[in-house]
């Protein structure tokens, strides 16, 4: 650090080059009585020094949340969301997922996390007023290869999936160009992904949105049970990665996570997030949770909804948690054209039959009663 | 000996001071007041109310202004809510009950989003209108807008612990310049402090100096100070279960610690340590306005009115706002 940038009395300067204090970081680390000790300088010095540092170390000034409200502060508060291409989902979600922070979606195998991924990685790069971000995105496997079919039918299936958007803008769009696939085999593979290839893809603009397909796939097969202290320590450090990359580019993350089983009977170890009636949770613990900014859960459910010509096993996808959200829930469907809500009057009873043209009215999601587990 | 004077010297200027004050009586030590003195201040400096009446009696009041909170949770559970709602609540105008005040939220998780303060901020309006009833509280109500709530809300995102702790080095001077902020909000404490760091013994000095200084910065400048914290999981004697995060010598960091839990599908709020409270546990729930009571109203004797360690002292003359949702 330039000590001489800062407006400060140049006998205190040079007590903090004497003293051989290198950086802003070491100062704001240092209690006052232990810079006194260091630099020979006295109190009220020590205070004058800690605040001219710590005034060139925020150089963001002071926002009220009324600027934040209004949008006038961009870098803080983006003010939109990342729309699933569903109004049903994206009512859910009071308009998508945050641009800032890790979604986490948790659910069993076959539930339809990866297909929440897919879909996320195409609406991105729609233009913002269509809910998109005008970019790629960047897809991280570590279980299973890319569903790189299942893209391609997505792709071919887009102008089904969003008509409410004219199809030349559809059309128009080089979908499978944009999509980065990444394999990450083992942790340190991982662990180069994102530090390294993917804050140059976005860097340069070419991704706004981080898909890792999943979490605990890595996690907990690499560790073994006695090793959880380790276990925590590489997880905070993958987490922090991708908190910070998600904050510096605004970039949303989707955390996909399995869930594990709940064997033994209620213990004071385990936090059950109010699910008292399901029988899995996420897994990774509370270390991972910790670090989620937003929770989903997603079941299958039992029954058939059909659309069209089309049938499917509904699933439920519920907010476990979220800042801005209240514990609600929806139904929804895993067409070939994609995943959508079903909109439901009430969502106590099942759905018998739901209209691909009712899934995307104007009616709000169906909501549950807190802690209501899948039916 | 920075001054530059010898031992002698200094010890001449010291006794000259303390002849000096002596004169005043043994009352007037400098700095000193008695225990009468001090219970009257703080009563004068009131509670902030939570909206949850069941937790506002546990704690006598609501969050004491001038003292320091520790909000403790595990995800989900409403820590950042609670947070949330006391920012909207300390600018309730004080003929409502409130404290007509201003609040800096310090997020360092990124979680303050807000579309959720703007929520709890029209539930609290709404609520308040229902409440005024003669016209200095319905001339009050004009001011307290929700435009006007967000704009008296400061907000700073801390990315790490080296900018969260520059922040702190500047507050003392940003509520010199604010006197109108009553609450300093921390969301979360454990956040920035819970990677990068290999050596822990740093991480407990650090947090200790931060500490120091929030306490201090609760009582020189009369503000209330809410700080939030993770849950961990502990294994004791083959047996796990949680506790707060930081280890436990940041478990005297705070004056008083509240820890908000899951049991079954119910949301508990239980004060695990305060000098002035009893130990107790009361159930909340979250709704779209924010943090507020149980559904069916907690039992007559539970209300604010019943005799506790405070009603010997006068109590404040503003009425007591029925935290209820409406």
């Amino acid at each position: 650090m330039n000590w001489e940038q800062l407006d400060l009395n140049p006998r205190i300067i040079a007590a903090v080059k004497r003293a051989n204090v290198k950086s802003a970081k070491e100062i704001l680390s240092l209690s006052g009585s232990d810079l006194q000790r260091l630099t020979q300088l006295s109190k009220t010095d020590v205070h004058h020094l800690h605040t001219a540092v710590a005034q060139a170390y925020c150089k963001r000034p002071l926002v009220t949340a009324l600027q934040l409200l209004r949008g006038e502060c961009p870098s803080l508060e983006p003010g939109h969301r990342l729309s699933f291409g569903c109004a049903v989902l994206d009512a859910l979600l009071r308009g998508g997922i945050p641009l800032c922070g890790i979604t986490e979606l948790a659910g069993e195998s076959g539930a339809g996390k990866t297909q929440f991924g897919l879909q996320l990685s195409l609406s991105v790069q729609y233009p913002v007023e269509h809910g998109g971000l005008g970019s790629g995105a960047v897809f991280i496997c570590t279980e299973d290869s890319f569903p790189i079919k299942r893209l391609r039918q997505l792709i071919v299936q887009q102008s089904h999936l969003r008509q409410d958007l004219p199809k030349a803008l559809v059309r128009s769009i080089r979908f499978s160009d944009n999509i980065y696939i990444e394999h990450a085999a083992d942790l340190s593979a991982l662990q180069t992904c994102i530090t390294q290839r993917v804050p140059v893809l976005l860097s340069r603009g070419s991704v706004r949105l981080v898909v890792v397909d999943s979490v605990a796939g890595l996690f907990r097969n690499e560790f073994q049970a006695d090793e959880t202290v380790e276990r925590t320590r590489h997880l905070l450090a993958f987490s922090s990665t991708l908190h910070r990359l998600s904050h510096t580019y605004h970039t949303p993350v989707l955390c996909i996570n399995q869930v594990t089983d709940v064997v033994d009977g209620p213990n004071p170890g385990r936090c059950n997030f109010g699910l008292v009636e399901s029988r899995v949770l996420p897994a990774l613990g509370l270390a991972w949770a910790n670090q989620v900014m937003v929770r989903l859960m997603l079941r299958r459910l039992g029954g058939c909804v059909t659309a069209g010509e089309q049938s499917c096993v509904p699933r439920r996808l519920e907010v476990v948690f979220a800042p801005h959200l209240p514990r609600v829930s929806c139904l929804c469907g895993v067409w070939l054209e994609g995943i959508r809500g079903i909109a439901m009057e009430d969502s106590g009873e099942p759905p018998q039959q739901a209209l691909s043209g009712t899934a995307r009215t104007a009616h709000g999601p169906g909501t549950a009663p807190e802690g209501a587990g899948g039916t | 000996m920075s001054a530059g004077i010898s031992q002698e010297e200094a010890l001449e200027v010291l006794q000259t001071l303390r002849s000096d004050e002596g004169v005043g009586g043994a009352a007037a030590v400098r700095g000193g007041v008695t225990a009468l003195q001090l219970l009257q201040k703080e009563h004068a400096l009131g509670d902030i109310i939570t909206f949850c009446s069941a937790l506002d009696s546990a704690l006598g009041g609501g969050v004491p202004v001038g003292k320091t909170t520790e909000v403790c949770g595990a995800p989900g559970v409403g820590k950042t809510q609670l947070c949330v709602q006391l920012a909207v609540d300390v600018q309730i105008p004080v003929c409502l009950g409130g404290q007509g005040g201003q609040a800096l939220y310090l997020d360092t998780e990124g979680s303050f989003l807000v579309q959720r303060a703007a929520d709890v901020a029209q539930a609290a309006v709404e609520h308040c209108t229902l409440l005024a009833h003669d016209h200095e509280q319905q001339a009050a109500l004009k001011d307290f807008t929700v435009e006007n709530i967000l704009s008296r809300l400061w907000l700073v995102r801390c990315h790490d612990y080296v900018e969260l702790l520059a922040h702190c080095y500047l507050l003392p001077d940003f509520l010199t310049k604010h006197p109108e902020v009553q609450l300093v909000v921390i969301d979360s404490i454990a956040f920035p402090f819970r990677h990068d760091f290999e050596d822990f013994s740093q991480r407990t000095r650090l947090l200790n100096g931060l500490a120091q200084q929030l306490i201090q910065l609760a009582t020189e400048h009369s503000v209330a100070v809410v700080l939030t914290n993770q849950m961990t999981t502990k294994v004791w004697n083959g047996q796990s279960k949680l506790v707060p995060a930081l280890g436990e010598s940041w478990g005297h960091a705070a004056t008083q610690r509240l820890i908000l839990h899951w049991e079954g599908t119910q949301r508990l709020a239980s004060i695990f340590k305060s000098p002035s409270q009893m130990e107790a546990t009361v159930p909340y729930c979250i709704t779209e306005g924010g943090f507020r009571d149980m559904a069916p109203p907690p039992s007559p004797t539970a209300l604010p009115s019943s005799p506790g360690p405070s009603s010997s002292v006068q109590q404040s003359k503003r009425p007591r706002v029925e935290a209820r949702p409406p």
